[in-house]
Parts: structure tokens; sequence; C-alpha cells
């Protein structure tokens, strides 16, 4: 089910929270959370729910095992287990048709194809179990008694198919102990609205405009159509991503749970290492907590860590070599920038590192937007003078014409907007009141908007529900 | 050996991997603290401080050191030279 459809807005969310505050015990809570996520999984997986509730188990089991018993051994075949099984899951699940056709290549064998479909949600979810088992195995967690609270834990249909990877600390307590204040409600009611407008409002209007640019065949593009369908492609995977996650983290809210951020404003970085520390803040930490403490062929060196890290990280988005290029593009660059040095680098013009980060986060997203290499290949030509096409055409004047609002207004929301009810109100305390009123107006104002906006469509997917 | 040793060559060899003479180590000083002690950086550090020390931290202290003091601690506890 998808955040951004009128079920889930009028019918799945408003009888869940309908249920969750008839409740006023904790496992009776639970228990609601409980059945709406599955639920709420099993409507885009309704066969294979249950490889959801198995994963659920064997790191429940793993996780009970490592931190009830002393002995060591124990601890590290449970480890072990959960580890093979989780990565198990995610290469039978995600990379299974991937690795056939490549083996397939390379050899000359004729392995058949399985032709099975990646499964929803799986990279986020086996990620948020392998983070628990391990946290357990560190003895930073507690290992959690209960079955159906590390059910819960899994399951919760707020982050449970494309995140924020969730740390079991997080929210550990307030599986038990949690209360839904009125600021929290508010506070996520608020949040909810804003990632639906994001997704509604700009990304799926973004995505209509890129898929006109970059849908079908690119070789008839100009340069200047190419990059400004790369351009808008950029902010539409900002505004849908980051919307998933404004959703998740307000929904969380709602039910009392505290999820962390998992977007900075990135696109106001200064350097691709800050890009990254800004933009899915849960998936990079994943990395740099559990992968790039581990020493590559038995070898401490970072820059063994950081190509394995990178490597990862492209491999992550998706079963395609252009996701693997994706990962080792960014680690290049960051590579790079290791190499000049935090100093110096902060000796660069401003402007310059502006241009030059914008200019490689651009030209990545084009590599992670063509799954099809010759498509990739004829976007790099069209970028350049090497186009056949020339520099310009009518389409983009005329689209950037019939667009322009909604391209200014998605370049203004790249900007932390909402941090100026806030300032404005330090300065001037009296505004409290009248800032408050607007904020809901503007609240309501986007969700019917978007709601308007999704009766006249079908519904489009998040474009993370695919990793 | 004791603790006041160890802060002592890790001071040494906190100045060799971050390039600067003055950095000056206290047992809470941190990630923080240092501005080119980043996640990239502290593998570096960490196989530095092996190294020397002729000895091998865990995946769980590598991950989770807080600050100097701790890393302190476990060379003291561990260090074969």
């Amino acid at each position: 089910m998808v955040f951004s459809s009128l079920l889930f807005l009028y019918g799945f969310l408003p009888l869940c929270l309908l249920c969750y505050a008839a409740c006023q015990k904790i496992w009776t809570r639970n228990a609601v959370l409980i059945v709406f996520s599955l639920l709420f999984y099993a409507w885009g997986e309704p066969t294979r729910i249950k490889y959801l509730l198995l994963s659920a188990l064997v790191n429940y089991l793993c996780g009970l095992l490592i931190g009830k018993t002393g002995k060591e051994p124990l601890r590290k075949l449970a480890l072990t287990v959960s580890l093979i099984f989780n990565l198990g899951m995610i290469v039978v699940f995600k990379y299974s048709g991937f690795l056939i056709e490549n083996i397939n290549a390379i050899f000359g064998a004729h392995i058949p194809d399985p032709g099975i479909v990646q499964m929803i949600g799986i990279s986020f979810y086996t990620f948020q179990v392998m983070s628990y088992v391990i946290d357990v195995y560190w003895e930073k967690v507690e290992a959690q008694v209960n079955p159906f609270w590390f059910l819960l834990y899994v399951a919760l249909f707020p982050q449970l198919i494309a995140g924020p990877i969730v740390r079991y600390s997080t929210i550990s307590k307030e599986i038990t102990e949690r209360t839904t204040t009125l600021s929290d409600l508010s506070k996520g009611l608020t949040r909810f609205v804003i990632g639906l407008a994001k997704k509604v409002i700009l990304a799926d209007q973004l995505f209509r405009v890129v898929d006109t640019f970059l849908g079908d065949n690119i070789s008839g593009l100009s340069v200047l159509g190419t990059w400004y369908g790369i351009i808008l492609y950029s902010m539409y995977i900002y505004f849908d991503f980051s919307g998933y996650s404004d959703m998740a983290i307000g929904l969380g809210l709602i039910f009392g749970f505290h999820f962390d951020e998992n977007f900075d404003h990135p696109y106001l970085c200064k350097d691709i290492t800050e890009f990254w520390q800004r933009w899915h803040i849960s998936l990079g930490s994943f990395f740099r907590d559990y992968l790039l403490p581990v020493p590559v062929f038995g070898i401490r060196n970072k820059y063994l860590s950081l190509g394995l890290v990178w490597l990862c990280t492209g491999i992550w988005h998706g079963a395609s070599w252009n996701y693997i290029l994706w990962g080792v593009y960014y680690g290049a660059f960051i590579l790079l920038e290791t190499k000049i040095g935090k100093k110096k680098m902060r000796k660069i013009p401003l402007v310059l590192r502006h241009i030059y980060n914008k200019l490689v986060i651009i030209i990545g997203f084009g590599i992670f937007y063509f799954e099809d290499v010759k498509q990739l290949g004829l976007f790099f030509r069209n970028l350049t003078f090497f186009n056949p096409n020339g520099f310009f055409s009518v389409a983009e004047q005329i689209s950037l014409y019939n667009n322009l609002y909604l391209i200014l207004a998605a370049i203004l929301c790249t900007f932390p907007l909402l941090k100026l009810p806030k300032l404005i109100e330090e300065k001037a305390p009296v505004m409290r009141a009248p800032l408050a009123v607007a904020g809901t107006v503007v609240c309501a104002v986007l969700l019917v908007v978007s709601s308007i906006l999704l009766v006249d469509s079908t519904t489009k997917a998040f474009l993370y529900w695919r990793f | 050996m004791n603790k006041k040793e160890a802060m002592e060559r890790l001071t040494a060899i906190f100045r060799d991997v971050f390039d600067d003479d003055e950095i000056v180590l206290t047992e809470t000083t941190s990630a923080k603290d240092i501005e080119d002690w980043d996640s990239l950086e502290h593998i570096n550090l960490i196989a530095a401080v092996e190294k020397a020390f002729k000895m091998r931290f865990t995946m769980k202290e590598v991950s989770g050191m807080k600050n100097v003091g701790e890393m302190a601690d476990i060379v003291c506890e561990r260090a074969k030279k």
C-alpha cells in the first residue's frame, strides 16, 4: 500500500488511528500496530509475507540466543546464522536474476532465471534486523525477549518498506513505554502532510516532465534538453524519497515513536562527502557502523574500506550494473576529496564548490536513472557538444515555460523553509499564534491539494520501494 | 603499560596520522574535537594504533569507541609492546 494513495489516507490510516486510540494499554496498542502493519505489507506482498515473518522469527531467535547465552562460540554461531540468512534473503529475492544473467554471460552457462520478482522493502527491513543482531552481539542493546515486540520493530508499517533504516536502540524503549503527546501528534501530522505534498505536488509532477524527456529513447534530445531532464530528475528523486521519509517520521510521531532523521537538505551540501552526510542518512550510518570497521582481506586500510563501502552502497540500490557504477562513481569523488583534504577543500571558493558538487550529483543521478547501458552512453554523449541534436530545442523551452512555477517551487523547497517560522518566532514572540494558525491553514491546503491531485491520477509508487 | 604512557604514545600517533603537531589529547578527546577525525580517517588511526602497540581492536571497539580514554584503556589491557 502506498502512503500517497486515497486508500491509505482515507481508509487504512484513519481506521488504524481509530483502533489505536480506542486502546489504552500498551500491549493492545502494539497489537493494533502489528495487525495493521502486517495488513499493510500483505497488501503488496500477499503470499510472500511469510518470508517477512520468517525473517523476524530467525532474527528474534538468533538475537535471543546471542543475548542470553554466555558462551562465545554459541554467540558467534547465532550471529553467523543470522548474517547468512539475511544476506541469503537479499541475494535470493533481489539479486538472483542479476547474478544468473551475469554468470551465464561470463561463463557461457545456461542456468535458467527463476524469475523471482524483488520483494518489497527487503533491503530496508533486512538491514534493520541485521543491525539489531549485530548490536545485540556487540552488547550495545539487550535482546528483545517478547517475539511480538520484536515483530513490531521489524514490521512497523511507517518504516517497513522504504526506510528510514531504524536502529533497534532508537525505539527499543518506546516499544513498551510511549505516549503520544499533543505536541508529537501535531508535529507528526504536520510532517506527514508535508511529506505527502512533497511526493504528490512536487515529485509526481516533476516526474511527469522527466518522463517526457527521459522516458523513452533519448537519442533525439538536445544538450539543454538532456540537462533539463536530469536536473528535474535529481529534484524528483529528492522529493520522492525525502517525502516518504517525512511521512514515515510523521507517522512514527503520531504513534509515539521518534525515528532519526533521514535527510538534512542534501542539496545545500558544499562537497560530496557532506552530501552523503545529508542524503539517506540511515543507510550511510549503517555502512559506517557495520561495514567500515570490517578489515578488507584482513587489512585495515581506509582506501580499501572506502572501496568496499561504496561498492556495497551501489549494489544496495539495485541489481543492475549502473547502480554499481553509481556507487563506485561516488566512492571516487569521496576519495578525491579525501586526497585533497578538508582544509584545502575549504580554501576553494564556495561558488566553485557548489558548482562542482551539483554537477557531480546531477550527472550521478543520470547514472542512477539509466539502467540500460546504451541509453546511459547516449546520456553522456547528449550532455556534451558531441550531441548531434544541437544545443537546444523548442521542446525544453515550452516545457520550462509551462512548468516554471513547479520548478521554482521545487528549487525553493530544497532549502530549509520549515526553520523560518521558528526563526520568526524567536525574533518576534508575538507572532507565535498567527504562525500556528498559518501553519495549520497551509497544512490543510496542502492536504486538500494533494488529495485532489490523487483523485485525478493513478497511484505512483515511491521510487525507493524498488530498493 | 600505564594509561599515562599509553596517552603519550597515542598523542604521537594522532599527531602523525592527522599531520598536526599541535594535537593535545585528553581522555575525553573525541572525533568532535579533531576536525579531520572522520569515520574514514578513523580506520587509518585504528590501523596505526594497532601497528604501534602490536594488538588488534575488535569490530565492536572500532565501531563503538567513544573517546581517546576508551582507546587508551583497551590499549593498556591488550598492548604487547
